[in-house]
């Protein structure tokens, strides 16, 4: 009987409030983990076809990319540019942190223009990679 | 002597902790949207320019992709699956760097496999280099 009366004395006290300590603690790990985990990479807004390699290998989640279409345009952060454009981005984009720069570049885009996109790039970044697919 | 106000509640007070799950929640979301898992897996072709090992050493390895689509290499036409072999059997100082020379219109699918299958054989560094025509 007693320990009912303690119960109840405790009940009285708290009418109806949610502990919301435990929510907090999930809401900040949460919260921790996409801070941490946030890269912040500005895609380049086009869908290639990437070539299928063997040798590929993961590349630098934290770089600049590069995309170049069937059509032989050269696109980055959602827009269409030129390829004398492109160490005046790199810069903009890397803010004095040597980033690396990868190329989005589809099977079917012209190979001389990929190379000089390469060399254009080569002027300013740290490595250029070409991103590719592993065969099934 | 200054009187407290009666209305002044006297137990110990209580932090109201609302607007800060609020603000959590609005970071939290924020990080949420602002965040891109990409992964991307590629190549990456390793030379330097400042190796210059051109002019007193023998030219480098190197392989045409004219903009027929074939595959060459001095002249006579190579199969995608040769190249590995070719690159292997090469002696010394050429199979540091591999030189593919594009020619406009030869497709960036065929210069990649090209590059990948350079790499199998173990070049240590491959170069796209576009062709003027």
């Amino acid at each position: 009987m007693r320990l009912y009366g303690r119960a109840r004395a405790y009940e009285e006290n708290e009418v109806g409030a949610i502990n919301v300590s435990p929510l907090i603690d999930v809401v900040f790990i949460l919260l921790i983990f996409f801070i941490v985990s946030a890269t912040f990479v500005s895609l380049p807004g086009i869908e290639v076809s990437r070539p299928k390699t063997q040798t590929a290998e993961s590349l630098e989640k934290n770089s600049i990319l590069f995309a170049l279409s069937q059509e032989n345009r050269i696109f980055h952060a959602g827009e269409e540019i030129g390829l004398k454009q492109i160490p005046s981005l790199i810069e903009l984009a890397s803010k004095d942190r040597k980033k690396p720069v990868v190329i989005q570049s589809d099977e079917w885009a012209d190979a001389a223009l990929l190379a000089k996109v390469i060399l254009e790039a080569r002027r300013k970044a740290p490595s250029v990679s070409i991103a590719t697919r592993k065969p099934k | 002597m200054k009187r407290l106000p009666k209305s002044l509640p006297t137990d110990e007070v209580e932090i109201n902790v609302s607007p800060l799950i609020d603000m959590v929640f609005i970071l939290l979301i924020f990080f949420i949207v602002a965040t891109s898992f990409i992964n991307e897996t590629g190549l990456t072709s390793k030379y330097r320019d400042t190796a210059k090992n051109s002019l007193s050493d023998q030219p480098p390895l190197s392989f045409q992709l004219p903009s027929s689509g074939q595959l060459m290499q001095n002249g006579s036409v190579v199969g995608l699956e040769e190249i590995a072999p070719i690159v292997r059997n090469a002696k010394g100082k050429s199979k540091s760097l591999i030189l593919i020379q594009v020619s406009p219109g030869s497709k960036a699918g065929l210069a990649t496999q090209v590059m990948d299958q350079a790499i199998l054989g173990g070049a240590e560094a491959v170069k796209l280099s576009p062709l003027a025509k």
